[in-house]
């Protein structure tokens, strides 16, 4: 357009009318013009900013180290508690738990005091079955939804027309319907409805009591009586049987659907065929199957056919036989739930990578701390889930395009952190040997946490190449790690210091086996970090008046706060924060009353995190799950990288999704508490 | 079974793919609909077409009873009655015609499957071969040697189960026709892998059974060999506007050739 026909009159309305009517637009196209170059998220469960910083340091993280002279890395402010579904669950929605509703792993229901899973809000009416023929037909039975509350800053962003891909985002199952493309990840369960529960097919004791996985004794039988036993008959658990179910009822170790399993062990080799639903699948001794696809029928007749995946890993075939069926996982070609939104989605990433994990958390944690897998084992069967990661990420990548929003998660550091570190603390150089430490073994893995951050960093260097060199690129953790040396049983110390009481005769106990003594117990421990008061009018069977509750909390505080360790003398809980305090928002009702931060080194007990009085208040953490982070914020903050240089630091999680929001021109929703580092 | 198998491969090998297989569309359309064309050509000169006419308005008036003496229950009985019968002959007429039109048919449909069905496994692909034996001989599978062929390597050891069945772990190393042979006791089998290039008749299962009939693309195995059996795992073709896989390509031939003969059944003044 020339000068003169630009001061045209009508030729300026016209230009004026254009103008108005892209200004007019909903904020859609502008949002899509502010974020253009668009935005690549790497979210790195549990990287630690003194060890990163340290493998910097020493040129062990060169694409880091590059990212991070060109633009900025610090440590990122985690949530309160440090635990990854309150902290994910902070970056998707800029809220704390009091806005979102996720305050723990676990939640307690004050009806009883139980615990419950955070993932879900409690089911107040299963529904009732109507009865034919034998079966138990479902009727009215709850919609299964997701307890986390708040917006996701991916339905933000598609609302402005921007195209957002979410992979593995923790705490995402059930997935809640949305337009943007995300697919879950912790959080999502296995075909069974639990957090993965595997299979051993032994024919040697196992001396581990009360094992988390199935162990099924079986008998290698000699079929053709050739003297060498070559053949083991057994099945495989897959989801509940529905059917035969009351609604609610929880099923028992009979009444799973289940699947046979044939094993064929060559007498001259050690090599092994397994059979399962009309799949083969051969294996030498020391391997990993491939994904095999069984189908469970929920109904005769194949009405109702349940699909998941199963791999099996052949740790030992003779003399003894140890085969190990990983959980089976939601087969992500015909899900029997939503693992994606839109259901669609999955069908994409299938379609392109074949069979992956769906199971939220993959790594094979119970196995390891059961005993049944040694460090060798364990790391095998990590490296299988680093092949799944690497390939999501190249399919993320070939996906993205210029303006798009996407999100990738990398949950190695994280695990590994928790399971590995006994063999060697990766943080601090002069810790003393961890309680679980293992010289025979340690020798081999101590390095093994340093390698998954080298790992990353590698990923990191792959992402930027095929990045365009204008997208912003985060890199971001939800917190740091700590060791895990001693685990206090706080229900025992509640009881010891008076303000839990057991019934007459018992000092051990559980919740859920009604052995607390509620008309005089004050205060109770559930959940990592969560301490409640027994209200009265809130819990079922409440005595602390609410006139007296802020004079309880105090002494809680203080006592907590003072309480040292019998060995060594040092300090247990660095600070207990009010919920009152630190939450704000609908739901901060909803949250413990005091939020228990640990000292590093330190941490809350399996058995109190889920009820437990146990007769010991404090002992060594002798378990694998050897480094930890659900202590104070303070002592395992995460980290921020990215390719912009930043005039501030002191940021924290909620920060970040102001930061996507304001990127592409959008105001942050009300209840986001965090502003734009940019 | 095997002269049946020959007959039809000679046939359709020359017919199928006059552009390659690389062009699946040519074949699914032209040749379902042509089948239709001729079943209607074996239905008018096979089939006795007056007797079908009449029946089919037997049966139409037996309807028509029902229909007006639907207060007399009956005459609704009878009627059905005499439907249910009329419907026997209808049938009865159109037996003929079927049986002379299966068998060209059935070749027809398998071969398509055959040409289109089925990918070539790609180079570096892990497949299992296994090999059956029959009960009678199962203590045979001691005995049993695999020969590779070039482009081909042992990815496991051997696994001999004690009913008689064999595995191998194989590797595809480099493209090719690939030929195995298998040797039990005096007896050599070949098994074939394609693997890699375009795409083209794929060999997928060796049988012993009448089944040997959906697999022409290898010879069936003799019916007194002691091995019942020889597959490797193959892959589906993904045809983009056609239905894929053995199913659907059969039910697509299938139904492409029902539509097309009862489009053209009054050009050709046939009754069924």
């Amino acid at each position: 357009m020339s000068p003169r026909t630009a001061q045209h009159p009508i030729a300026r309305t016209i230009l004026l009318a254009i103008v108005c009517v892209v200004w007019l637009l909903p904020g859609v196209s502008r949002a899509r013009a502010a974020g253009e170059s668009g935005v690549f998220i790497v979210g790195v469960d549990g990287m630690d900013p003194i060890i990163t910083q340290r493998l910097m340091d020493e040129g062990k993280m060169p694409n880091f180290t590059k990212l991070a002279g060109e633009g900025t890395f610090q440590s990122l402010g985690t949530a309160n508690p440090p635990q990854s579904p309150v902290a994910w669950s902070n970056f998707v929605t800029g809220m704390n738990p009091g806005g979102h509703g996720i305050f723990d792993f676990i939640h307690r229901d004050p009806a009883n005091y139980h615990p419950l899973s955070s993932a879900t809000p409690a089911v107040e009416d299963p529904g009732s079955g109507f009865h034919f023929f034998g079966y138990v037909f479902p009727v009215g039975a709850p919609e299964m939804k997701n307890n986390r509350g708040g917006t996701p800053w991916w339905d933000v962003l598609v609302d402005h027309d921007v195209d957002v891909e979410v992979y593995r985002i923790p705490g995402n199952f059930p997935n809640p319907p949305s337009e943007a493309k995300v697919l879950g990840g912790m959080g999502t369960v296995d075909l069974r409805g639990g957090f993965g529960t595997y299979t051993l097919y032994t024919d040697t004791v196992v001396e581990k009591k009360n094992p988390k996985g199935d162990v099924e004794y079986v008998t290698v039988h000699d079929l053709d009586l050739d003297g060498v036993p070559e053949t083991v008959t057994s099945t495989l658990r897959g989801p509940p049987d529905t059917f035969h179910l009351e609604p609610g009822e929880i099923p028992t170790a009979n009444q799973y659907l289940t699947q046979g399993v044939t094993v064929h062990i060559d007498g001259d080799t050690d090599t092994a065929v397994i059979e399962i639903a009309g799949q083969r699948t051969l294996i030498q001794q020391g391997e990993w199957s491939e994904w095999l696809e069984v189908s469970f029928d929920a109904l005769p007749m194949g009405l109702m056919p349940v699909a998941g995946t199963v791999r099996f890993y052949a740790m030992e075939l003779r003399p003894k036989l140890r085969l190990y069926a990983s959980p089976v996982n939601l087969s992500p070609a015909s899900p029997a739930m939503p693992i994606t939104s839109p259901d669609e989605f999955v069908d994409e990433i299938y379609q392109n990578n074949g069979f992956f994990y769906t199971q939220g958390l993959p790594e094979e944690t119970d196995a390891l701390k059961d005993g049944v897998f040694d460090d060798d084992d364990y790391l095998k069967q990590v490296g299988l889930i680093q092949q799944d990661t690497h390939r999501m990420i190249d399919l993320a990548l070939d996906r993205f395009e210029t303006g798009d929003a996407t999100f990738v998660y990398l949950s190695d550091i994280d695990l590994q952190s928790h399971m590995l570190w006994r063999h060697g603390d990766p943080k601090h150089a002069d810790a003393p040997r961890h309680p679980a430490y293992r010289r025979d073994s340690a020798e081999k893995h101590a390095h093994d946490i340093e390698n998954f951050y080298r790992d990353v960093d590698a990923t990191l260097g792959s992402v930027r190449k095929r990045l365009p060199k204008d997208t912003l690129l985060i890199v971001m953790s939800d917190h740091g790690f700590q060791p895990f040396t001693r685990e206090l049983h706080l229900n025992a110390w509640l009881r010891n210091k008076g303000y839990l009481v057991m019934k007459s005769g018992k000092k051990t106990g559980y919740f859920v086996t009604d052995d607390v003594d509620w008309s005089k117990t004050r205060a109770y421990g559930l959940g990592f970090n969560g301490l409640y008061l027994n209200l009265a009018g809130r819990e079922a069977q409440g005595i602390v008046d609410a006139a007296d509750a802020d004079e309880l909390m105090g002494q809680l505080i203080r006592s907590l706060e003072a309480y040292r360790d019998p060995d060594g003398g040092g300090r247990v809980v660095r600070r207990v924060a009010r919920g009152s305090e630190i939450y704000t928002g609908d739901r901060a009702v909803e949250g413990p009353d005091l939020v228990v931060g640990y000292e590093k080194g330190y941490g809350c007990s399996d058995e109190s995190t889920l009820g437990e009085v146990t007769e010991w208040v404090i002992e060594d953490n002798e378990s694998r799950w050897s480094g930890n982070h659900l202590m104070d914020p303070e002592v395992v903050p995460g980290i921020l990288l990215l390719n912009r240089k930043l005039a501030s630091d002191g940021h924290d999680l909620t920060d970040l999704t102001a930061t996507v929001l304001s990127y592409y021109g959008i105001e942050k929703l009300p209840g986001m508490i965090g502003e734009p580092v940019l | 079974m095997q002269l049946y198998n020959q007959i039809s491969s000679v046939i359709f090998d020359a017919l199928y793919a006059p552009f390659g297989h690389d062009f699946p569309a040519f074949d699914l359309l032209l040749w379902p609909v042509l089948m239709g064309v001729v079943a209607l050509i074996v239905f008018k000169y096979v089939s006795n077409q007056g007797a079908i006419a009449r029946v089919k308005k037997q049966i139409a008036m037996h309807l028509l009873e029902i229909r007006l003496f639907s207060h007399d229950i009956r005459q609704v009985l009878k009627s059905t009655l005499q439907i249910v019968g009329k419907n026997t002959i209808y049938v009865s007429h159109n037996l003929l015609p079927m049986i002379v039109m299966l068998p060209p048919m059935g070749a027809l449909m398998v071969q398509l499957v055959t040409h289109y069905g089925y990918a070539p496994s790609e180079v570096g692909a892990v497949e299992l071969l296994h090999l059956e034996l029959d009960p009678a001989s199962a203590q045979l599978a001691g005995d049993v040697s695999l020969k590779l062929p070039a482009g081909v390597s042992l990815d496991a050891p051997v696994v001999r189960t004690a009913d008689g069945q064999v595995y191998w772990r194989v590797r595809a190393d480099q493209p090719g026709d690939h030929v195995f042979e298998i040797a039990v006791g005096d007896e050599i089998f070949e098994k074939g892998w394609a693997v890699g290039g375009e795409a083209r008749k794929i060999p997928v299962k060796r049988l012993r059974s009448a089944e040997a009939l959906l697999y022409p693309s290898e010879p069936a195995i003799p019916s007194d060999a002691p091995v019942v059996s020889i597959e490797l795992e193959t892959l589906t073709r993904p045809l983009a506007f056609f239905p894929d896989g053995e199913g659907g390509i059969l039910l697509w031939s299938f139904g492409v050739s029902i539509l097309a003969a009862l489009a053209l059944k009054p050009v050709f003044g046939v009754t069924f």
